[in-house]
């Protein structure tokens, strides 16, 4: 056990930090923040992760044939944790990186990695992520959307929702029903459907916290060619776990700890200049304890995902402890806004937008954006079935 | 940058669990609740003496294994599991500092006798609103005051007493002998029946320079034993909330209501997986605190504070809801539940709880934003 950094790794979060004082524009953080307008916002992010793969910083600890770098696992946490103390802009292909590239690596063909892999890295190709339907949620396997072999391409047809950056990504990996007649779990295959074939049809939905991240896709006789199937066909239920594997896991975690860290700083200014009971909110001991226990929670947050880059380092497989990190973070960032409110007092009803509310309003935000936290990527009731039956061995 | 243990210290804590499971039980452990006598197992003490766990911490060239705090983890996380009692982790504790602030010659006095487990040396830290003062005497000092909630004093040959210094109102450890001249033991009556404790008072002890850890006065040795106790208390911790972890998993999988085992309702496996999720957070939390300690990392003062309220925190809600799951037999006197809940309850007061560990943390962090 060791947390010191070599010095080739201080000498690469050096670099990273230099790089990225001199690519954000000046006074980023202070003056200069992302845009309030949300489709503004997704550009500008989009901007900036291209720019970070043009200075040679996407897929850090990718394999160099698809257009990684080959560093290792620490030197992307590295870049994570600088990216996030310059107070960095997050990325718009966030699936594209974090679950179609692992989900290829593991099940795609050689063909299909060469073929998506670098365009997820140069942004050119943006992802989103075609599971969850209206009758399909926590019960994934009841999925409906079909695909018929016709030729040499599937016919699709049905709808899919609650599909993240669906109207900015140019392609989707996507579950469908492909044996009717088989046990549930035994008919679903893996699709990758290119986002502008005739019959896609994408509207935004409304989020609680007024921001429109996610879609409806209605797929209406959407010709996908045969060779965009990952893995066997009918074998599409072992690959969609690998994926929700990565999509609970420690990368997409340290990135998002990264957040919640960098508002929890932001908190703590706001609870010196809060008052509260005619006193600076900071402190009122019943707040301080909140505070403190908001700090913990954040940290050992990524120490968990240090821990689980370890076992991944001496080549462990990430198996169903990934949705413990997920369940994890979760309560936590709910937690951590709901102390945030508390923290406002008096001011909490305002909201972004009000020239009175302290921070502009990020925390409101962040508290209504929390409360998705515990139900996207598997509820936390199905994260805890996976956990007690997989891990702690209980009956079903 | 590596979160994993070593396969030594892996393979340590295999021998030390395979030993304990051996040589020690729960019914051996509850011989010492009726026991009337010192409740000290000589046995045990020899067995975990001969697997070399007092000699962990003492450098090589005095008779030990020179090894560090993170090579107590896993040691002190299986003494937690297997209940085992005192004063071997407190005697650990004790060497930390010992190690860290001896003199030569208190070193080379102590250590070598720590390492082939005949010498027991204990804290005596606990505040008591009448803390040990230490007033200047002609070639050193006298002390008197009391410390309550002394661990195994009475089978201690050495106490570790934080003290103040009334002349410059320093603190300070100083290695006292609790069969000294004007040295009083009360053995306290206490919610774990399986440990033992004494309320210690001073009256007039006279001591000098060579007694004082260091040579003289120093609050950093206080803090630092300090922070070894709350990082043992809660890698301890730990151990007893797996050991509930696998006892509630266990009970909920075999036990059968409404035809089914409990284990299969989700009112029942949901716990169980939160119960998980604090457990492991726990760990990695202490894990990381004894890295802090060993490295004498910046930010030890936090990993310490941080892993002691969690575990803290964690330890009561596993502890809570592993009687919860059992049902009736949970409150039983003859299950074993309650001894692991009494235990677990005393570390979690015992080197600062959780609400004083989060303000000290909080305190840290503030100032250290205020320096940068």
């Amino acid at each position: 056990m060791d947390f010191h950094y070599s010095a080739e790794d201080e000498r690469f979060r050096q670099d990273a930090r230099g790089w990225i004082t001199a690519n954000l524009p000046p006074g980023w953080g202070r003056d200069v923040h992302e845009p309030e307008d949300e489709h503004a916002r997704y550009m500008g992010r989009l901007a900036w992760e291209k720019k970070l793969y043009h200075g040679g910083w996407a897929g850090l600890a990718w394999p160099r044939e698809y257009g990684g770098q080959g560093a290792t696992l620490v030197q992307q946490a590295i870049l994570a944790e600088e990216l996030a103390r310059a107070g960095a802009p997050e990325g718009l292909n966030i699936i594209g990186r974090n679950l179609t590239a692992p989900t290829l690596m593991h099940h795609g063909t050689e063909a299909q990695r060469r073929r998506f892999l670098p365009k997820i890295l140069s942004c050119e190709e943006v992802w989103c992520q075609g599971f969850s339907e209206p009758n399909a949620g926590s019960d994934l396997a009841a999925l409906r959307t079909t695909a018929i072999r016709d030729g040499d391409h599937f016919v699709v047809n049905g709808q899919k929702t609650w599909t993240s950056f669906a109207q900015y990504a140019q392609w989707c990996f996507m579950l469908v029903r492909t044996d009717p007649a088989a046990p549930r779990h035994k008919g679903i295959s893996f699709l990758l459907v290119d986002m502008r074939t005739p019959g896609i049809t994408v509207r935004p939905l409304r989020q609680i916290s007024g921001e429109s991240e996610f879609n409806e896709t209605f797929l209406d006789n959407v010709r996908v060619p045969a060779e965009n199937l990952v893995g066997a066909l009918n074998g599409g239920w072992a690959i969609a776990m690998t994926t929700l594997t990565y999509e609970r896991g420690p990368e997409d975690a340290l990135a998002r700890q990264i957040r919640f860290s960098r508002d929890l700083d932001r908190l703590l200014d706001v609870a010196r200049t809060q008052r509260r009971h005619g006193a600076p909110a900071i402190d009122d001991p019943v707040l301080r304890q909140k505070l403190a226990g908001a700090v913990i929670e954040v940290e050992i947050m990524r120490l968990n995902c240090l821990r689980s880059f370890s076992r991944l380092l001496q080549g462990k497989p990430l198996g169903p402890e990934a949705s413990f990190q997920k369940l994890y973070w979760s309560h936590m960032a709910q937690r951590l806004y709901e102390t945030a409110l508390e923290t406002l007092g008096a001011t909490a009803p305002l909201a972004a937008g009000d020239p009175a509310t302290p921070a502009g309003g990020l925390f409101q935000t962040g508290f209504l954006q929390s409360r998705a936290f515990t139900i996207y990527s598997g509820t936390s009731e199905i994260q805890r079935n996976i956990i007690a039956e997989r891990v702690l061995g209980m009956p079903k | 940058m590596n979160f994993d243990f070593s396969a030594e210290q892996i393979m340590v804590q295999d021998s030390v669990r395979s030993y304990l499971a051996d040589a020690w039980s729960m019914a051996r452990l509850r011989r010492l609740i009726e026991d009337d006598g010192d409740g000290f197992d000589a046995a045990l003490w020899d067995g975990l003496a001969a697997l070399g766990l007092p000699a962990i911490l003492v450098p090589e060239a005095l008779g030990g294994l020179g090894l560090g705090f993170v090579d107590l983890a896993l040691v002190l996380e299986e003494c937690g599991r297997a209940l085992v009692p005192g004063p071997l982790v407190e005697t650990m504790i004790a060497t930390d500092a010992i190690v860290r602030f001896g003199t030569e010659a208190q070193r080379l006095a102590l250590l070598p006798g720590i390492a082939a487990g005949r010498l027991r040396v204990v804290p005596a830290i606990v505040e008591s609103g009448d803390a040990p003062l230490a007033t200047p005497l002609a070639g050193g000092w006298s002390l008197s005051g009391h410390r309550m909630l002394v661990p195994w004093a009475a089978q201690a040959d050495k106490l570790l007493v934080a003290v103040r210094f009334a002349a410059d109102a320093a603190a300070g450890l100083v290695i006292v002998d609790p069969q000294q001249a004007g040295v009083s033991l009360r053995a306290e009556t206490l919610f774990d029946p399986t440990a033992r404790a004494f309320d210690v008072s001073f009256d007039r002890v006279v001591f000098g320079a060579a007694e004082v850890l260091g040579g003289g006065p120093s609050a950093a040795a206080v803090e630092r034993i300090g922070d070894a106790g709350a990082v043992a208390a809660a890698a301890q911790m730990c151990g007893i909330a797996a050991r509930m972890l696998d006892l509630a998993v266990a009970y909920a999988c075999q036990r059968v209501q409404f035809g089914r085992p409990i284990g299969a309702f989700q009112a029942i496996k949901h716990r169980c997986a939160d119960m998980l999720v604090q457990l492991e957070s726990g760990r990695t939390a202490a894990y990381f605190a004894t890295w802090a300690l060993a490295s004498a990392a910046p930010e030890a003062v936090r990993a310490v504070s941080m892993a002691k309220a969690y575990c803290g925190d964690a330890s009561r809600f596993i502890c809570n809801e592993t009687i919860q799951i059992h049902g009736g037999v949970g409150f039983a006197w003859e299950l074993d539940l309650h001894l692991y809940l009494r235990r677990a309850k005393t570390l979690e007061y015992s080197y600062g709880d959780a609400t004083a560990h989060r303000e000290r943390l909080l305190g840290a962090v503030l100032a250290g934003r205020e320096a940068a």
